[in-house]
């Protein structure tokens, strides 16, 4: 267990009587990319920037590398890289000369890679900062937070305002660099296809709690879609396990339910002698689905 | 009006710092005013209610911001009448932060004379109280706006330019009222003449201001791009600093250059006004380590610091900025000890305040780690008010070198105190409670 | 080579699963063919490659591929003969089930089911 990027127990954090995060376990071992989908104002940020040490928790314990966030040292820091949800450019600097301020706090800095990923994405060097758009600026960040190869990245939102090809290019880029087993990568966004692409883990966070933490292809497996018909013109009333919300139509009836498998769908189908018939929902279907 | 009555209100309640300070300087004022109700003729010297128009007026102190926000907005170009809305709510707010003043001028009257009332009746005396009151209220407003337009450079343009513009506006703020009350130069038709074209001037640019930029925004800036850059100064080797926004001290010094200069020719032979001015330029450096938390979360990941050592980087780093502004200062003081022939004394008093000054904002502004509350307001009041104290009395010519010097003491000792409610704040540093919006968000997020 | 949707409801290494059974078995990969890499198919369709190493490792240990240290995937020599019956039955379970579910949602009898596929099986015979 110790050999995880990022160790969590019985997380929680509250800011004044506000309880934003309550009670989290987590881990998050090299290699592995997560997603974290949540609503607005579910805790996305908080959980990162706690996981980070930019804010103590107020219960439990989070760990990067088996060091205690809120006193990170500085070896481990130098495996972390960050990009916050609003950038810390320096508007009055060019592009380079930010750049250039942010490598001169990292040894191993690999400006070949930085000055090909600015050609390749089109960040025009001589810019200055201010003058650039949103999204270029977001590319900027994005590429703050490459440059020393971190071990563990951790994005807040980072293509929020980026348009789709330049959010493919920083997926090609961010796959490039999960390739290499070592690395971690935790991100949180809105947009559901990047993840589903990205991701092998998902955190859906609901409410200040992990309500799943898991496989991506679990989490498609196990949350589904029944179309359940009866044999008479009406349906008998019976419990379905692990049913998220159920909508019944005289002889029909669909449910979506998790924890789903084969032999549920047979004692179900014994059970009530009911038919069943399974569709497998997106990932887009099954948030939708867990917030109803 | 109702929008325009809820925008006033907001002004006054923005934060329950602010609200308390708001009720604070409004219960003051009325204590006071109760006690000349009571207690006609007693020439009670009306202290109380002053303080409790500072405090009316720092209630509101968010004002300029709120209004420069929406002022940006899209909604407020959007609302029918959305602008002319939110001008109103302006001068409303003026006019009501103004009001205390014209209530207390005819109750100090009365708190001087306590026939006031019967002597009311004869017009003469009728037309003065009136004319005074009047003449007071209206220099207020006067007063008032301009003060909250240097609030708005100063609160919410957080670089050199913003600063320099409030620099220049506190410095005609304070001259030009003080100038005429010297010259015995006010009016009331004048008062009325000044504020009926600021207003215009400023009503109309405002409304204005939405066709005015998209004629800006086609031309080229370049060239004043170029003259930014000789600003930002050398990033290699101060990469901490520039990330805390201390990289060029240089810059600070030339903004306060061209005030330097005119306050030199305007009021060089007032030493005690000469030294006000120059202590409330050493305070400017707390402009510096007040944002230095907010700024330091880039550096959290980017270094081998803890929380402490941060501080004491971050400490360091300041110091290195403020000693440049601070050695010119010194010159400054020496330059004109020696131009309009000031007694040594005033220099090394000057020299001593000019110290105590950076001394003291610089770890006041290190003390806001997360936004201001209540202890950082309190102690810059404080703090500016027994500067400004100082700064009067060593101007007398019969200056008690003792109470100085004893004063000094304390505030040298207030310095220390401090610094370690600073450094102990760092050790707990969170930078997702820094500054109010950013816990807000937070709490949002 | 794949074709590989993200956002559909069945994992991807599932996806790849199928078709590379599919394929296998229909003789359009055979042995010896070098399949892409875990990086390469990764890059290509933009998916993370857990999920694709995932699906080769299964598919390893069900015999269909063969892992050769520096070089690619190769389908294996012995696949096609490694395809028992009754694997080859639960590969095409989903495609008759849905036939059944449809037939009897369209009140076929078994009978009439059985020579529509009947016919299909002697029009198909070439």
């Amino acid at each position: 267990m110790t050999s995880n990027a990022v160790e969590a127990s019985n997380l929680k954090k509250a800011f004044g009587e506000k309880q934003v995060l309550q009670d989290m376990s987590f881990g998050v071992s090299p290699g592995d990319v997560i997603g974290v989908l949540g609503k607005n104002g579910a805790g996305k940020t908080t959980l990162l920037e706690l996981m980070l040490g930019f804010t103590a928790p107020t219960a439990g314990a989070v760990r990067i590398f088996g060091h205690e966030s809120y006193s990170l040292p500085g070896d481990i820091k130098a495996r972390v890289g960050f990009v916050p949800q609003q950038d810390e450019l320096l508007d009055q600097l060019t592009v380079a000369d930010q750049l250039r301020v942010i490598a001169s706090f990292y040894p191993r800095w690999d400006s070949e890679l930085i000055d090909r990923l600015c050609s390749e994405w089109g960040v025009n060097v001589n810019a200055r900062i201010k003058s650039m758009s949103v999204g270029e600026r977001q590319k900027l960040s994005i590429l703050l937070a490459f440059g020393h190869k971190p071990e563990l990245l951790i994005l807040d939102e980072p293509v929020a305002s980026l348009d789709p090809i330049a959010r493919r290019q920083f997926l090609e880029q961010l796959l490039t660099l999960s390739t290499d087993e070592k690395r971690a990568i935790v991100f949180s966004s809105h947009i559901v296809s990047d993840i589903e692409r990205l991701a092998n883990r998902i955190w859906i966070l609901k409410e200040g709690r992990l309500d799943w933490q898991g496989d991506l292809d679990s989490l498609k497996e196990s949350i589904v879609r029944l179309h359940i018909r009866g044999a008479g013109p009406e349906l008998p009333a019976f419990k379905i396990p692990g049913v998220l919300n159920v909508r019944r139509d005289g002889a029909f009836a669909t449910a979506v339910v998790r924890d789903w498998t084969p032999e549920a769908q047979e004692a179900l189908e014994k059970s009530a002698s009911v038919q069943i018939e399974v569709e497998t929902l997106g990932l887009e279907e099954i948030f939708v689905e867990l917030h109803r | 009006m109702k929008a325009v009555a809820r925008l006033v209100w907001a002004y006054f309640t923005g934060t329950p710092v602010l609200r308390a300070c708001t009720i604070v300087g409004l219960a003051l004022i009325a204590i006071d005013l109760y006690v000349v109700a009571t207690q006609p003729g007693s020439g009670q010297k009306l202290w109380l209610a002053v303080l409790g128009l500072i405090f009316f007026f720092v209630g509101s102190s968010l004002m300029p911001v709120t209004f420069g926000r929406l002022a940006r907005s899209h909604s407020v170009g959007v609302l029918p009448g959305g602008r002319v809305k939110l001008l109103l709510s302006a001068f409303i707010t003026i006019l009501l932060v103004a009001l205390p003043v014209g209530i207390l001028s005819p109750a100090s009257f009365i708190s001087a004379n306590s026939s006031l009332p019967e002597l009311m009746k004869d017009p003469r005396v009728r037309d003065f109280v009136l004319e005074v009151t009047a003449l007071m209220f209206s220099s207020a407003v006067l007063f008032a706006g301009w003060m909250y337009l240097a609030l708005w450079f100063l609160t919410s343009q957080r670089d050199m330019a913003g600063l320099f513009k409030g620099l220049i506006v506190i410095m005609l703020v304070i001259f030009s009222p003080a100038r005429e009350i010297h010259d015995f130069n006010v009016s009331l038709t004048w008062n009325l003449q000044q504020i009926a074209i600021l207003w215009f001037v400023f009503g109309a640019g405002f409304l204005l201001w939405p066709r005015f930029k998209a004629v800006r925004a086609r031309r080229n800036r370049e060239w004043f791009a170029g003259l930014t850059r000789v600003f930002t100064g050398r990033t290699v080797g101060r990469e901490f600093d520039v990330l805390l926004g201390t990289a060029n001290p240089w810059l600070l010094v030339a903004v306060l250059a061209l005030p330097l200069l005119l306050m030199v020719r305007l009021m060089g032979q007032v030493p005690s006004a000469w030294l006000f001015f120059l202590t409330i330029f050493s305070g400017l450096t707390g402009a510096y380590s007040g944002q230095a938390a907010e700024r330091s979360r880039a550096l959290w990941l980017r270094g081998h610091w803890s929380r402490v050592e941060l501080f004491v980087a971050v400490e360091r780093s300041i110091w290195r900025h403020n000693a440049h502004v601070l050695g010119a200062l010194v010159l400054v003081i020496v330059g004109m000890g020696l131009y309009a022939g000031f007694p040594p004394v005033l220099v090394a008093a000057g020299f001593s305040l000019v110290l105590l000054g950076t001394v003291l904002s610089t770890y006041l502004g290190l003390m806001i780690t997360r936004g201001l509350r209540w202890v950082e307001i309190v102690a810059g009041v404080v703090v500016m008010l027994s500067l400004m104290a100082l700064a009067m009395l060593v101007g007398f010519e019969d200056v008690d070198l003792t109470t100085v010097f004893a004063l000094e003491v304390c505030m040298i000792a207030l310095a220390i105190a401090f610094r370690s409610v600073a450094r102990r704040r760092w050790t707990r540093i969170d930078w997702m409670e820094c500054r109010p919006d950013r816990a807000l968000t937070a709490r949002g997020a | 080579m794949f074709i590989l949707n993200p956002q559909s409801g069945i994992p991807i290494y599932r996806q790849i699963l199928e078709q590379v059974r599919r394929m296998v078995a229909s003789g359009q990969l055979p042995p010896g063919t070098a399949l892409p890499s875990v990086r390469d198919l990764a890059l290509r369709h933009t998916i993370n490659p857990m999920t694709i190493s995932r699906a080769y490792s299964i598919l390893e240990t069900e015999g269909l591929l063969e892992r050769h240290r520096g070089r690619p995937m190769t389908v294996a020599s012995q696949a096609k003969n490694h395809s028992q019956l009754p694997k080859r039955l639960q590969q095409i379970g989903p495609l008759v089930e849905q036939t059944v579910v449809a037939a009897k949602q369209l009140e076929l009898s078994e009978a009439e089911l059985v020579k529509a596929v009947r016919r299909e099986w002697e029009q198909n015979d070439d």
